[in-house]
């Protein structure tokens, strides 16, 4: 078994409404039936694309830019008048106090790659804000800080 | 119109700490969400991220159908330390097919704690070899499971060939103290080993 070769599922096809009768999605063959046991729900989330994002210039953000401990925080009181796109409000929600992406995902409910691509917009249009740390310490200090903050856990 | 919504207005007053992390690596089952879970402040938090990607040897012409996804799940668990860090746990994906998504997970960690089941320990190896590679800092927690053979820490260090320097300690996962331990094992490695290097 190569390391790229299984894959959980295959997409067929994006736009099924009318194919899908004459030809029904179907495992290869059958062959790798233990490896369908998960089905991907399809989104239907609009997140976007990440080519709509400015490419990273000073200043600016771009998906690539968040890792998974990129802070974030609301800079608007979540409204009402995304209601085409909740899950921005929800982001907005969980986001009133800094939060890092990672968490956002994990509360939202979708996959990183996604509230990355959100998050980034978001910050572009000003929603949210990226944030750094209020005392930004040296590795060392952290260091010291973590150790004595396990040993009292 | 600013100031109507200044009372209210999202987060400004609170400090915020800075983010940091450390990785629980390990093979498929040896306990990494575990120990999560047992020093976590909150019931671990689970992501997915979905990778799209195109087939192998097939250049992208004709769009989605010429790519597969893989769902892999991250669990990361969260530690306050105080005010200015909190700290976070990654669990890595189990699966030798998700190395893919270590480089990122490893990017700016402090270190690494690497899993070893002593039923089967070969399951570690990428892990430990990984973060010697990359320069990582790691430590060796042997988590005990129920009827596996007792080895000595020493016995395990060279059965995975790791340098002296590299700390191999005991551990049982599920429980909150051991697991402090482990970290506290791997953060007292990482000043150590910053340290000796300069006056050497």
């Amino acid at each position: 078994m190569s390391a790229e070769g299984r894959h959980a599922r295959r997409l067929t096809d994006r736009g099924t409404d009318s194919s899908t009768d004459g030809n029904e999605p179907r495992p290869d063959d059958g062959r790798e039936d233990a490896e369908y046991e998960r089905f991907l729900r399809p989104y239907a989330v609009d997140v976007g694309t990440a080519e709509a994002v400015p490419p990273t210039t000073a200043g600016t953000t771009g998906p690539a830019d968040l890792d998974l401990l990129a802070l974030v925080m609301a800079a608007r009181t979540p409204g009402r008048h995304e209601w085409l796109r909740p899950e921005r409000e929800t982001i907005l929600n969980h986001a009133l106090r800094a939060r890092t992406v990672a968490e956002l995902a994990a509360e939202v409910g979708l996959p990183v790659g996604q509230v990355r691509v959100m998050v980034a917009e978001m910050v572009a249009d000003g929603s949210l804000q990226r944030c750094g740390p209020s005392r930004p310490l040296g590795r060392q200090d952290i260091l010291h800080a973590v150790l004595v903050g396990l040993r009292s856990l | 119109m600013a100031s109507a919504d200044s009372e209210n207005r999202p987060g400004t007053q609170e400090a915020i700490p800075q983010a940091v992390k450390i990785i629980v690596a390990g093979g498929f089952g040896a306990g990494k969400t575990t120990m999560v879970a047992s020093v976590s402040e909150i019931t671990p938090l689970s992501t997915e991220e979905v990778m799209t990607e195109a087939s192998q040897g097939v250049d992208d012409l004709g769009g989605v159908e010429n790519k597969t996804t893989t769902t892999v799940a991250l669990d990361f668990g969260r530690i306050t330390i105080n005010d200015d860090i909190v700290l976070y746990l990654f669990g890595t994906p189990g699966q030798d097919r998700f190395w893919f998504m270590w480089d990122e997970l490893v990017e700016g960690a402090l270190g690494a704690v690497v899993l070893a089941d002593t039923r089967r320990l070969d399951t570690c190896f990428h892990a430990v070899d990984f973060f010697e590679r990359r320069g990582v800092p790691f430590v060796v927690a042997v988590n005990r499971f129920e009827g596996a053979a007792v080895y000595e820490t020493e016995e395990v260090r060279e059965a995975l060939d790791v340098s002296a320097g590299v700390p191999v300690v005991m551990a049982d996962a599920r429980e909150r103290e051991s697991s402090k331990e482990v970290l506290v094992a791997l953060v007292t490695h990482i000043i150590d080993s910053r340290r000796p290097a300069m006056s050497g």
